[in-house]
């Protein structure tokens, strides 16, 4: 048993409550680890402050010679409170200095996201969606890399999320089908991963402040491992549906949990205990009528939401805590 | 024992249960996916585990409604069950515990955990209608459904389960034992069922996987489950799971509480 093990799943359950805030920043397993940078990520820091990082050595490689960028990583562009935060180029010049200008919206996808940024609590991730590409990759507690010579899945500890990367060089998938964390398929060069994601559905926010997309987004990722440690990251949106012109994030990906080597990602359980979705009106997905059981009308005892607890005791972990969403 | 009549009842009880408890090694030829052939070799990853990378499903989903025989009813096709130990096929509850499953298979619809898009457990995530991914790295292999996204990580170095934890899809601890990976799952709660019918199990739930590669395209997938609470003895299950190598196929997304949600929206329309 870990050190500080129960403490931080206590506080895991607590901090559910305010997954929505922005720069969440909750300790670590062990309790040891700062709050996170700018823009979220908080869980998966990348160790103590203070202490100088240690040299990172080149980065590992894989069979085959590509780089390998299997374990933990958390940092990146942010932009999770605010996407416009982490943008630094629009339309191929740098950002503009008022950040409030930085997403070239057209005009429904503007006032879409201001409509969005006043009813905080349609935001998907209280719907326990995946968050869609990029911003799944700057959620917070980090995320896992589990590479392999031809194959990269990205595992976020939050939402259980995953994000399936073929590097064998296939096509893409019928246009028809729309998934939340989009089909991505990657190819090298040099040693830089490029990603390109389409087939995103438009339920997906950028942020948590309801910056939208539309579903002819493509995003364009590169990823470049500069040393073992440190991934420069960068991704181009371009939705000729909602924006004027292509806009871009960036930031580097730090490893995490280099002091900890004892460190997992744990389950998620969202839909298991999530009671947010009860003070939902019917338009946006509430359940107050019928559920999202198969249940004959009466034909059940309630489930306590939150579950009815496990050996714990407490909410499934992950699960929402009662109390509306904002 | 002073009485000479309780020692032979306890003589005879004891024979009693060896002459009726079938050998292990031998249940079930008749059922489940035990054929043994001769043994396959399989090939290696780059860094010298047995390979069990691929996209893999079951093809007989009728064990995704009930794992033990069954005639067809409205809505789920017969099938002759998965069990393979004890040889009848027939799941050994405590007397106790079979009114509960009674009363899960009468309240499936509502009570049936994938009916409100929670996470299966394991095993039955296995054999669900869905297809899953296995990764393999030195320390730990992945597996990732596409049922809503589950994903497990199986540990090849840690060797004790974590304490005082519970999870729905268990806490997965592997090894090599030659060519078969053997993973032993516990810290599971007391939530998830074993299939659509309402079979069950308690928090006690302790399962043992072996994942052998049994031709190129198949994976024999053995598993023992323990629970003292709700069984009267081990169990074990046994299936093939079937390479996906229709070309470019890959996992795509069932996000179960979402379109759970249009439904709704849909409904109160």
């Amino acid at each position: 048993m870990r050190n500080g093990l129960p403490g931080s799943i206590v506080i895991m359950a607590a901090g559910v409550a305010i997954v929505s805030v922005a720069s969440l920043s909750i300790p670590v397993q062990g309790g040891q680890q700062p709050p996170a940078q700018q823009g979220g990520a908080g869980r998966g820091g990348p160790g103590r402050g203070g202490a100088p990082a240690p040299p990172a050595g080149p980065a590992k490689r894989l069979p085959g010679g590509k780089p390998d960028m299997t374990g933990y990583w958390a940092g990146g562009p942010g932009g999770l409170a605010n996407i416009r935060a982490a943008i630094t180029e629009v339309g191929g010049q740098p950002a503009p200095q008022d950040p409030a200008s930085r997403i070239p919206y057209q005009p429904w996808a503007a006032a879409k996201a201001q409509q969005n940024s006043v009813n905080l609590y349609e935001e998907p991730e209280l719907h326990c969606f995946l968050s869609g590409v990029p911003s799944q990759t700057y959620r917070q507690f980090g995320f896992q890399i589990v590479q392999t010579p031809d194959y990269m899945l990205a595992v976020n500890e939050f939402m259980g999320a995953v994000r399936h990367i073929p590097t064998d060089g296939r096509p893409h998938i019928p246009d028809s089908i729309k998934l939340f964390n989009g089909d991505s398929v990657g190819h090298w060069e040099g040693d830089t991963l490029v990603v390109e994601t389409t087939n995103n559905n438009d339920r997906t926010w950028l942020d948590n402040f309801g910056n939208v997309h539309s579903d002819a987004l493509v995003v364009i990722e590169r990823w470049t491992p500069v040393d073992a440690n440190n991934i420069q990251y960068e991704a181009t949106l371009t939705d000729p549906k909602a924006y004027t012109a292509p806009f871009k994030i960036a930031g580097t990906y730090r490893r995490a949990q280099i002091n900890d080597p004892a460190y997992e990602q744990m389950e998620f359980a969202c839909v298991e205990g999530n009671q947010d979705i009860q003070h939902y009106t019917d338009v946006v997905g509430g359940t107050a009528k019928p559920g999202p059981s198969a249940a004959p009308p009466g034909s059940e005892a309630p489930v306590p939401a939150g579950g009815r607890g496990g050996r714990g005791g407490g909410p499934p972990r992950g699960g929402a805590p009662p109390g509306p969403p904002q | 024992m002073r009485n000479p009549l309780i020692v032979l009842a306890l003589i005879v009880a004891a024979f009693g249960a060896v002459l009726f408890m079938p050998p292990l090694t031998s249940a079930g030829q008749a059922r489940g996916a035990n054929a043994q052939g001769p043994a396959y070799t399989p090939p290696k990853t780059a860094f010298g585990h047995p390979d069990l990378q691929g996209i893999w499903q079951v093809l007989d989903h009728s064990a995704a409604y009930n794992i033990e025989p069954h005639t067809a009813i409205f809505g789920v096709p017969a099938g002759q069950g998965v069990i393979v130990d004890p040889p009848h096929g027939m799941i050994p509850y405590l007397p106790g515990a079979v009114a509960k499953r009674q009363e899960n298979f009468r309240n499936r619809l509502s009570q049936d955990p994938l009916n409100k898009c929670y996470k299966p457990g394991v095993p039955r995530i296995t054999y669900m209608h869905f297809p899953f991914q296995i990764l393999q790295t030195p320390q730990f292999v992945t597996f990732v459904y596409e049922y809503i996204h589950n994903t497990r990580t199986v540990y090849l170095n840690r060797k004790t389960h974590l304490e005082g934890l519970d999870f729905w899809n268990g806490d997965s601890i592997g090894r090599w034992e030659g060519n078969t990976l053997v993973v032993d799952v516990a810290d599971f709660n007391d939530q998830t069922w074993f299939d659509a019918s309402g079979n069950y199990h308690s928090e006690a739930l302790h399962v043992e996987e072996r994942y052998t590669r049994s031709d190129p395209d198949t994976i024999m997938y053995e598993v023992s489950i323990t629970d003292p609470k709700v069984f009267s003895r081990p169990w074990k299950m046994s299936m093939l799971l079937y390479r996906h190598k229709e070309k470019n196929f890959r996992i795509l997304e069932y996000e179960c509480h979402a379109y759970a949600e249009d439904a709704a929206k849909e409904q109160s329309r």
